[in-house]
């Protein structure tokens, strides 16, 4: 099969990257490896500092996506290998079984309700919830097909017999598909900081220690509860705290970097807050606030004129007490620089973010080379931000430092520039 | 009774809506409507299988209108227009009721009264799609030329980029020479690259691409005409625009990058005025200029003190406060003192800060600069430091929070105020292309997160720090974001202009020219109509936005505009007005 481009990443630096290009004619294959298109942001609650509702306005471009003349998409599948092949490139992908036939599948949600398997692990609600071992990844899913974790299935058939349209097929097997392009986009995204690795923080040992992830989906639209509430007890916090720079501008951790987005992510996260628990004081923790964008100080200023704390230390360490609540050890830099301890009901982990490195494997014979806190190096940062080592193959989003939203935009925006530029000379050379 | 068969969706909005309006009930009530020949509610309309429902629904039921009550047409009214294409059904057939933004999040403390405001608007709704005509969009060529305003780097490079698409490309400065802010630099951040240098390689390179691209210098734009995919641009050549030479120029896109101006402290304000005490850029280019050791007025200097935040963050009781941050400044004075470190490390660096802001991998710049020695206080938005020579000697006095607010005082050689970016003065190009200013006066993009190049004229773009402050880099990024939107626009050749345009009634129509004088577009035109043997109005469809002022200055009622015709609207008025 032939495209123009491949993009490799489904989340929204991969799709606006996809929309550019098809909408000035090229063929596009957007590879997606979870099993909906959407990445990060359609998981969000609202966004800073306008408070759209992230779903609200990731949706369109997800249907955009999906919809466009030019564009194929692809998900549950991983681009396994790319190498070049004359002018362009050619790419290994693996499609990965759903286990249910994608066609057929009207995404009712009956084989959800049958499935007797409770999954601990929850990809949508970061294992807020769980989830069964066949499930729709989340309401807003593009594709909305239900997918058949085949690790926690018992092949109980409960599911099989409940579909009303008969999609359950668990004949599937991988299936390798080869594709021939011209360019190549790599839009894979970030890690967020795994906070167990702050053992300080308590993070998966006391219960009311989350991530800001989790946070996020506890005040989405979609959220889990419908409200705020600890996951020790079921209580509605009423006195939360939150943990700037969890995994960024530390050493100790090797990620020296600071991540870009988690103070805005924090002061949003805290105005909704006061919106769903108008009773609960919320304090944050932080080294600088760093409110740097468009809109973005406003934002900051209004958040600390509606009543919410800002204390300059760094958090050394979180003690459980046996109701649960927290206690948290700093410094407080502007008071004096005493070593205080205060208690919180709940503790906000504000993690960071961490590179894909991965993605450099699957390129064969030439390298993709990283920066020296591994992610994708820019060769050319000052003139040409897309450009990687390879030429032709180009580079969008988080996968190469990072950003927050409209950055990304941006990015993704400089990459099918790009991809373009690269495509109509190469084609004119010819 | 009508023959209509319309589908009507209510979204729960995943509780957005449902959590306060009862969608169960507005259901069951509008479901009985003349016309309605089906009725759903729906968890996400605008999901794929929210979508897919109304897609089968509308094939199997022959459906001929859509209605879809959720959130405002703002977000949704593309998506919900494409579902009705898919299932072909003319997209204009398809009315967007807001319940939630007009509704839901209004009236949360109202559950009732907000379930049958939902009532009343659905209804309207209906009775306005009762009323759609098919309509289809007009098809237009589009010239594959775009039209850059400003010559700095965003600019410059925009123009590569486009020529390397195949798209032709004019560019027009406003000084007489290319190059901007960038070329006045010799070291920049984070790679110590050159300005000068870079914009030399942009210059080498436009050269290379001969007559794909035309800059014109001591340019300024003075008038746009035309439509999307076809404006006609008047620039005006050299200098006094009253003597200026002026060229017409024909482009399917154009894209601003007009840049910043830096900050200019008040007289007096951080002892600007005061000997010693310089801006960032002024500082920055003698450090550029230094020999081997920094001197300022024939002294070596051994002290330098930065005051952050300087005309950035301002408090919004300040006159013409600048309440933003400037976003490229925390890491361009510390890249600089990296290199003053570089230039004399015996220099003494004290940073006066309120946050330091150096995001993501320009930390290590931060990190650097303190192991080069520079020393960092912290100082309270409400105590600033204070800057005075009244004994002869330049003083800093600085409440340190990061000391327990103790009072510190520095002797610098020089003060250096980390001055920010302010928007340029540009209303003659504003004013000609009607792009909006933000608070912060900026130019205003149409959505901040998902649409930040793109701006309410169709077919304008915005670009670089004209945006919103940007470092060099990340101006690039956006100049080729920009690049990739005009492309999307002029690549494929054509472009489909809406239907919803005014419309004369010649048998009405007693011209008087106050629909002409309304119309802020200049769409409308004295014609004569030979038929009738009168002079009328009509209406240029492709200048036309559908704005609809000149609907009610008609004193005859002959201009209207499609599908808002006035019974239209009487219609839904009366529907919205009926007892629930």
């Amino acid at each position: 099969m032939e495209y123009d481009v491949l993009v490799i990443g489904g989340g929204i630096a991969g799709m606006e990257s996809a929309i550019n290009l098809g909408e000035a004619g090229y063929k596009v294959l957007l590879v997606e490896k979870e099993p909906s298109i959407g990445g990060k942001m359609i998981l969000l609650s609202k966004v800073f500092p306008t408070l759209d509702c992230a779903s609200c306005i990731s949706t369109p471009k997800m249907a955009e996506t999906a919809h466009h003349p030019n564009i194929t998409t692809m998900t549950y599948s991983e681009v396994m290998e790319v190498k070049r092949n004359g002018s362009g490139f050619n790419a290994k992908i693996l499609k990965k079984p759903k286990y249910v036939n994608e066609s057929a599948c009207t995404g009712c949600q009956d084989c959800e309700r049958a499935c007797p398997v409770n999954v601990k692990y929850d990809e949508f609600n970061f294992d807020l919830v769980g989830r069964k071992a066949v499930f729709i990844p989340f309401p807003q899913a593009i594709p909305k097909v239900a997918v058949i974790d085949i690790d926690n299935c018992i092949l109980c058939g409960a599911c099989e017999r409940a579909c009303p349209a008969s999609a359950i097929d668990f004949t599937q097997v991988p299936e390798e598909i080869e594709v021939n392009v011209r360019s190549v986009i790599v839009a894979t995204g970030f890690k967020l900081f795994p906070a167990e690795r702050k053992p300080q923080y308590g993070f998966g040992k006391f219960k009311n220690v989350i991530n800001a992830m989790q946070m996020d989906r506890l005040l989405a639209p979609t959220r889990p509860f419908n409200t705020v509430l600890r996951p020790s007890d079921g209580k509605e916090a009423e006195n939360i705290a939150y943990v700037l720079c969890t995994g960024s501008r530390d050493r100790t951790v090797g990620n020296p970097l600071c991540s870009q987005i988690c103070c805005m992510y924090s002061i949003k996260q805290a105005q909704l807050i006061l919106g769903a628990l108008p009773l609960a004081d919320v304090t944050l923790y932080y080294m600088d606030i760093r409110a740097f964008g468009k809109g973005y100080e406003e934002f900051y200023k209004q958040t600390r004129d509606m009543g919410v704390q800002f204390i300059k230390g760094r958090v050394a360490k979180i003690e459980e007490r046996e109701n649960g609540n927290l206690i948290l050890r700093y410094e407080d830099i502007e008071n004096g620089g005493r070593v205080q301890e205060t208690e919180h009901d709940l503790v906000v982990l504000s993690v960071g973010l961490l590179p894909t490195p991965e993605i450099t494997s699957i390129f064969k014979e030439e390298k993709l080379e990283l920066d020296d806190y591994y992610y994708v190096k820019q060769v050319d940062e000052d003139l040409s931000p897309a450009r990687t080592s390879i030429e032709g193959v180009f580079v969008a989003g988080t996968a190469y430092g990072p950003k927050d939203i409209p950055d990304t935009i941006l990015s993704a925006g400089a990459a099918s520039s790009e991809a373009t530029a690269y495509m109509e000379t190469t084609r004119r050379q010819k | 009774m009508t023959e209509r068969k319309v589908g009507v969706y209510i979204c729960h909005c995943g509780g957005n809506i449902s959590d306060y309006v009862d969608v169960h009930k507005v259901r069951d009530v509008v479901e009985s409507e003349d016309g309605v020949a089906i009725a759903k509610t729906t968890m996400f309309a605008c999901s794929d299988a929210g979508q897919q429902e109304m897609i089968d629904d509308i094939k199997e039921q022959k459906l001929d209108g859509l209605v879809v009550a959720s959130c405002s047409p703002k977000l949704h009214l593309l998506t919900f227009r494409g579902v009705a294409k898919r299932a072909n059904l003319n997209p204009y057939q398809y009315v967007q009721v807001d319940i939630r933004e007009q509704d839901s999040w209004a009236h949360r403390e109202d559950h009732e009264g907000a379930t049958e405001k939902a009532i009343r608007l659905v209804r309207a709704g209906i009775a306005k799609v009762r009323q759609s005509q098919p309509l289809k969009p007009t098809e237009v060529e589009t010239v594959k030329k775009a039209l850059i305003v400003g010559g700095g780097i965003a600019g410059l490079r925009a123009a590569l980029v486009l020529a390397d698409m195949g798209i032709y490309v004019y560019l027009i400065e406003r000084e007489e020479k290319v190059g901007g802010w960038a070329s006045k630099f010799s070291v920049m951040y984070p790679h110590d690259k050159s300005g000068k240098e870079l914009i030399g390689e942009l210059l080498s390179e436009v050269a290379k691409r001969g007559s794909k691209i035309t800059i014109f210098t001591n340019a300024e734009l003075l008038k746009k005409g035309g439509y999307l995919g076809n404006f006609d641009i008047t620039v005006g050549i050299g200098g006094d625009t009253n003597e200026a030479e002026t060229i017409n120029l024909k482009v399917g896109a154009v894209i601003v990058a007009t840049g910043f101006d830096t900050y200019k402290p008040k007289q007096g304000e951080f002892g600007y005025g005061l000997k010693g005490v310089v801006t960032l850029p002024e500082f920055k280019a003698m450090v550029e200029a230094s020999d081997g050791k920094l001197e300022y007025d024939g002294q070596q200097v051994k002290n330098v003190t930065y005051i952050y935040c300087v005309g950035s963050r301002q408090k919004a009781d300040v006159e013409n406060a600048n309440t933003y941050c400037s976003r490229y400044c925390c890491n361009a004075a510390i890249h600089t003192s990296t290199l003053v470190s570089k230039v004399d490390p015996t220099v003494h660096q004290f940073h006066l800060y309120r946050d330091i802001r150096t995001y993501g991998k320009y930390e290590t710049l931060y990190e650097e600069t303190q192991k080069m020695g520079s020393v960092f206080l912290k100082f309270d938005e409400d105590e600033p430091p204070v800057v005075d020579s009244s004994d002869g000697t330049l003083r800093v006095r600085v409440k340190d929070l990061l000391t327990d607010r103790e009072e510190i005082e520095i002797d610098p050689d020089l003060v250096v105020l980390v001055t920010g970016m302010v928007p340029r003065e540009n209303a003659g190009l504003t004013n000609a292309l009607k792009i909006p200013l933000g608070r912060d006066r900026f130019y205003n993009e149409i959505h901040p997160k998902l649409r930040p190049v793109e701006t309410v004229i169709d077919g304008v773009y915005i670009a670089g720090a004209a945006q919103g402050p940007k470092n060099s880099s990340e101006s690039v990024a956006s100049a080729l974001a920009a690049a990739s939107k005009a492309a999307g626009l002029v690549m494929k050749g054509y472009t489909e202009l809406q239907p919803l345009v005014a419309y004369v009634d010649p048998d009405k129509c007693e011209w008087c020219g106050l629909c002409a004088e309304a119309c802020p577009y200049e769409a409308i035109e004295k014609s004569t109509d030979e038929q009738r043997g009168k002079e009328i109005a009509t209406v240029t469809g492709m200048l036309c936005k559908g704005c609809g002022g000149c609907v009610p200055v008609c004193p005859t009622d002959a201009i209207q505009v499609k599908d808002y015709e006035d019974h239209t609207i009487m219609d839904a008025i009366d529907a919205l007005l009926e007892e629930v």
